[in-house]
């Protein structure tokens, strides 16, 4: 008898502890990595011919894409560009992108998967706030920005700009 | 003019083909009727002569000549038919390029090959490309176009409404999001690491921005 009660105790102890295991709730993964086919530099840039129209920020274009202004001015007729705000973002293999630089214009992006020559295959939808503005299908591909020309605002223009980073 | 009886005798006659009783009275005949005398001399004449220049006996060539003549005559027959279908066949291509649509297909042919010869090439694989464009506000038209000087795609939206210039348009800094699949929505992050705002979509699959 002396036997058999400190074992009923073990017994009844680890009966007791594996059902609290199966009671705990799951780990919480807070960083899980998603696939992806490459990632994306977006900016809302600001187009104007007079400067007292600029807001005033100080955001740097991507390093890999030098003279953005110079290279905007061959396409938009206007003289001083900004850039109001930018966004790095993976493009998720299987899930939607977005590309937000601003509540007001921002981008969804599909992956269509790696392009044939290089790039990547991308259904693009430009959003401004709850009103698609244009939906596109574009291979995008390293060293070749996508320039969209948005809508006027303040005697200018906005402008969404997409890049396809090395990373 | 003869009686047929009398031209069915002189034919006989010519040939040989009477009897004696029946020869004898027929060249009597003959003596009282000079007429049918002298065509039956002419006869005879043309009768001699024929028969002088074709042989009395016309040789078989072999045992199956007439089964080689039928031979040879179905295949003269069958290609006389295949002869006459390829003429046909001819004559059909040819009235099927008389017909007045297929000007207007070969046009259509050349115009769609000058298009791929004449057309630039678009297809460099450095650039960037834009394959399809929808505006779903059909006052809105894209152009796309590759800026060489640029060395940018372009994708012009014209015919937008301008954003009203007493809007502030603010702009965000985004450098890191963190997708949650189950919640379909992602976090986005600052340059500091601060969760800035979260992106889902409403009941109706607009986009959703709500603050962190």
């Amino acid at each position: 008898m002396k036997i058999v009660l400190p074992a009923l105790f073990l017994i009844s102890c680890t009966a007791l502890a594996c059902a609290q295991d199966l009671e705990a709730p799951p780990p919480i993964i807070t960083s899980v990595k998603h696939a992806t086919d490459g990632h994306v530099w977006g900016a809302l840039i600001f187009a104007t011919n007079d400067a007292t129209k600029l807001t005033g920020t100080n955001e740097e274009a991507h390093a890999d894409l030098p003279k953005l202004n110079e290279r905007l001015a061959k396409v938009f007729p206007f003289k001083h560009f900004e850039i109001l705000g930018q966004h790095r973002q993976d493009i998720f293999r299987e899930y939607e992108s977005w590309v937000v630089p601003s509540r007001d214009l921002f981008m969804k992006i599909d992956s269509k998967g790696p392009a044939d020559s290089g790039g990547v295959n991308l259904h693009l939808q430009v959003w401004r706030q709850h009103q698609v503005l244009v939906k596109s299908d574009a291979i995008l591909r390293k060293d070749s920005p996508l320039f969209i020309g948005g809508p006027p605002w303040k005697e200018g223009r906005l402008i969404f700009v997409l890049f396809l980073e090395s990373k | 003019m003869k009686h047929p009886s009398e031209e069915h005798d002189l034919i006989r006659w010519i040939d040989g083909e009477m009897n004696e009783t029946e020869r004898t009275a027929f060249e009597e005949h003959l003596k009282h009727d000079a007429a049918l005398a002298t065509e039956a001399q002419k006869m005879r004449a043309l009768s001699d002569s024929l028969r002088a220049h074709m042989p009395a006996e016309m040789h078989v060539p072999h045992a199956d000549y007439f089964n080689t003549q039928i031979g040879v005559r179905i295949t003269q027959m069958a290609l006389d038919e295949a002869r006459s279908k390829q003429s046909a066949g001819l004559g059909g291509v040819l009235q099927w390029l008389r017909q007045p649509w297929f000007a207007l297909a070969g046009a259509a042919a050349l115009g769609v090959l000058g298009f791929f010869l004449l057309t630039p090439e678009t297809g460099d694989a450095s650039e960037s490309m834009i394959l399809s464009s929808y505006t779903p506000n059909t006052n809105v038209q894209a152009r796309t176009y590759h800026d060489h000087n640029a060395d940018a795609t372009v994708l012009m939206l014209d015919g937008l409404d301008a954003v009203p210039a007493e809007r502030k348009i603010s702009g965000i800094n985004i450098q890191r999001s963190e997708l949650e699949p189950e919640l379909a929505s992602t976090t986005m992050y600052n340059a500091q690491g601060a969760a800035v705002f979260m992106i889902s979509r409403d009941a109706l699959g607009n986009p959703m921005i709500s603050a962190r």
